[in-house]
């Protein structure tokens, strides 16, 4: 914490400001007149010094920061570059090597602020605004301290799919107690329905035994399953997870190929609840199946139309020689394949489901798994006639597009529909003893209209959201408009939640293959790892802080808080004998200053954020002529 | 309404080059052949991989007008070899001619 005395020395504003304005290599400079902005910024109020650079965030242009704090130039920083989630740390850092405080700096955004939506005089000036407003904020930095606060050396992974199991194993492998919770008595997840895969054809099976071997002989990782998360509370470094193991029985689940069973027999006499003491969470809640509506292709109005999934299992359990596929005891010889149900579905042509969704998003995987089930098939039961009706072809990845390739070279026919026109399933009544026919106005035949007789139709069903609305509401995660979990940013913390601590695992974010799911719960599993390894985490500062000189103990700031713990009243000794006070838990406080907004004296305020530090920037923005003295 | 023979490609095998199940539609073929407009050859290669057997009698007088000049076998980039596709149409179509309906 920040010694009170250092702040109150600090109370004084800066006379020794220094700012640095970046041309970013033209990308500012072609809009913004920079030498302009440095002239105006020299004469602002406590500026010691204004400089400029062509790539500030280069060494050249940390250089003259550190320079300038080590010579006792300045001991206020205003950098004025891009936005600050690209490079606040580059600086920060560079002021640390200087053996200066990383937090007596601030940042003003000219680039995506500035240069990159507006032009010629306009962004010149709102440069020297945005400048402007930063010295005065920098003139009242006060030097902080990073909150620390302890972290377990503990993770806890939800969901006991492919993702899971793989995360599990990273995190034990870097040294950190784990606990895996799968609410199903079993292993696997959606994988294990899986019979062999795309591209190579392994087993899935084999997959999910190595990586269910590697669980559990590991002595770090204690695997609960039949059990789901009731309860969640605490911070980053330091969750409580109330964890409930269920006595439902093995049956309610669906056994599929590949299934691993841990402790076949430690069926529970009563349920039981444990509370897991655990550093971070790893999100692996998986995916379901989208399952199409009555009528839809044809589905549950003919027996003889499949999801991907149902296909999938019948053909692993086929044992039928010839050149024609058998199924249940009938010959399949022709058999269309649907491309994107449930998947890309379009606002007016498709219809929503009873909450007024429709899965708009690409399901990723489908396209390779069915292209895989019709090589197995061709390759198998040369003399079954397969056509592939597809709206686009989308294998993308190392050894996919030779899925496609195989499959035409298989003898695979491809038909191709648009999105408002989409092909017809309905009872064949030409005569034939095919069961089915499907209609197509088909793009590559010019749009004529075909019907194709077949005996078996499968519909390549994609993937949607799992229902993990409990955990949503309970850990208050970030869900996007397709209902998947969200991450921090698509490119740059792409496994990142917003809840600090949480990561996410595999299809609980989007529809991936599972190559992309072991990916993305390696990198979850890591970032987890070096969040706790230290044993300690370092949080920005950016908390309230009440002075407790002026805190009247009247609650209203706890009534206010948006993060529950955050904010708490305490009897505090005082000269008039015990008396209530508001305190911070630094660890829980967001910063959102809704208790600043609340108390009736004053006496709770933002660190780094403070009411001044506001007043002088809104004061630099209004004041024209302040720059003229 | 377009007509499925399912085995046609099987039938055809019999008067030469079956490569048409390769073609992927990109109509190369169609757009560096310097006699045909219409979208010869494609259209033939396309009726005979969803088996459209009538369509492909219904159709032949394209095959006639072709010099087997190779420029579309030359071209195509899945290797389909859709010259000696258009021979092996011209003799399927010269042994089914009188027994189609259409022509």
């Amino acid at each position: 914490m920040t010694d009170p005395k250092k702040m109150k020395k600090n109370k004084e504003k800066s006379e020794k400001i220094g700012v640095y304005i970046c041309y970013c290599g033209g990308n500012i400079s072609d809009h913004v007149d920079v030498e302009k902005v440095r002239e105006a910024a020299e004469k602002f109020p406590g500026v010691a010094v204004a400089r400029t650079n062509s790539f500030m965030c280069s060494d050249p242009g940390q250089e003259l920061i550190i320079e300038d704090l080590k010579n006792g130039v300045v001991d206020r920083v205003v950098v004025a570059s891009c936005a600050p989630s690209l490079h606040e740390n580059t600086f920060r850092s560079a002021i640390t090597r200087a053996g200066a405080n990383p937090y007596i700096y601030d940042h003003a955004n000219i680039r995506e602020q500035v240069s990159w939506v507006l032009h010629g005089d306009k962004a010149t000036y709102k440069a020297e605004k945005l400048v402007a407003a930063a010295t005065g904020k920098a003139g009242l930095l006060e030097p902080l301290d990073p909150i620390r606060v302890n972290a377990r050396k503990h993770a806890t992974v939800i969901g006991g799919g492919i993702a899971g199991l793989k995360a599990a194993r990273v995190l034990a492998d870097r040294g950190l107690e784990v606990v895996l919770i799968e609410k199903t008595p079993f292993l696997g997840g959606n994988a294990a329905g899986l019979d062999t895969v795309a591209p190579l054809g392994e087993q899935c099976s084999a997959l999910i035994a190595e990586l269910a071997k590697g669980v559990l002989e590991h002595t770090a990782i204690t695997v609960l399953t039949r059990s789901e998360v009731v309860g969640f509370n605490g911070y980053v470094g330091n969750y409580n997870l109330q964890v409930k193991t269920t006595l439902s029985s093995s049956s309610a689940f669906d056994k599929a190929a590949g299934h691993v069973v841990p402790f076949e027999g430690d069926n529970a006499d009563t349920p039981t609840e444990q509370n897991v003491k655990t550093g971070a969470v790893v999100l692996a809640t998986g995916f379901r199946s989208y399952q199409p509506k009555t009528g839809e292709y044809g589905f549950d109005d003919h027996r003889e139309v499949l999801t991907l999934p149902e296909f999938i299992k019948q053909l692993s359990e086929v044992n039928c020689s010839g050149d024609i596929l058998e199924l249940n005891g009938r010959k399949i010889r022709a058999m269309a394949v649907i491309h994107c149900v449930g998947s890309r579905q379009i606002p007016g042509i498709h219809e929503e489901d009873e909450n007024g969704y429709l899965n708009e998003y690409c399901s990723r995987t489908c396209c390779s798994s069915i292209l895989h089930a019709a090589n197995t098939v061709k390759e198998q039961f040369p003399k079954t006639n397969i056509y592939d009706l597809y709206r686009d072809i989308r294998t993308y990845g190392r050894g996919q597009e030779e899925l496609y390739d195989r499959a035409a070279r298989n003898r695979v026919v491809f038909l191709r529909f648009e999105a408002g026109n989409s092909p017809t399933v309905s009872a064949n009544d030409d005569g034939s003893d095919y069961a089915l026919k499907v209609t197509i106005e088909d793009g590559l035949t010019f749009s004529e209209e075909i019907e194709v007789p077949v005996d078996l139709v499968v519909l390549a069903t994609g993937m949607e959201a799992g229902d993990v609305s409990d955990l949503v509401s309970m850990m208050k995660l970030p869900v996007g408009t397709d209902k998947f979990l969200q991450e921090v940013h698509p490119k740059l913390a792409p496994v990142e939640m917003s809840v600090s601590g949480i990561f996410l695992a595999g299809t609980a974010q989007a529809p991936m293959n599972i190559s992309e799911a072991c990916n993305g719960a390696a990198a979850a599993a890591v970032k987890t790892a070096s969040l706790l390894s230290k044993g300690y985490l370092e949080l920005d500062p950016y908390v309230a802080a009440v002075d407790q000189d002026l805190c009247r103990g009247t609650g209203a700031c706890v009534d206010a808080c948006l993060a529950d713990g955050a904010l708490e009243m305490i009897d505090a000794e005082t000269e008039n004998g015990t008396e209530k006070k508001a305190r911070v838990v630094p660890a829980l406080c967001l910063g959102c200053g809704a208790c600043v907004a609340v108390c009736p004296t004053g006496a709770i305020d933002l660190k780094g954020w403070s009411l001044k530090q506001y007043e002088a920037m809104v004061d630099m923005i209004v004041a024209d002529e302040l720059i003229d003295i | 309404m377009t007509k499925i023979t399912p085995d046609f490609a099987e039938e055809l095998k019999k008067y030469g080059d079956d490569t048409a199940l390769i073609c992927f539609n990109c109509g190369t073929c169609v757009a560096i052949c310097p006699l045909v407009s219409e979208s010869f050859p494609r259209r033939l290669i396309r009726y005979i991989q969803i088996g459209a057997r009538d369509r492909i009698l219904e159709n032949a007088d394209d095959l006639w007008k072709c010099l087997h000049c190779g420029l579309c076998t030359q071209t195509c980039p899945r290797a389909a070899d859709p010259g000696e596709v258009i021979l092996s149409l011209k003799r399927f179509t010269v042994a089914n001619w009188r027994k189609s309906y259409n022509v």
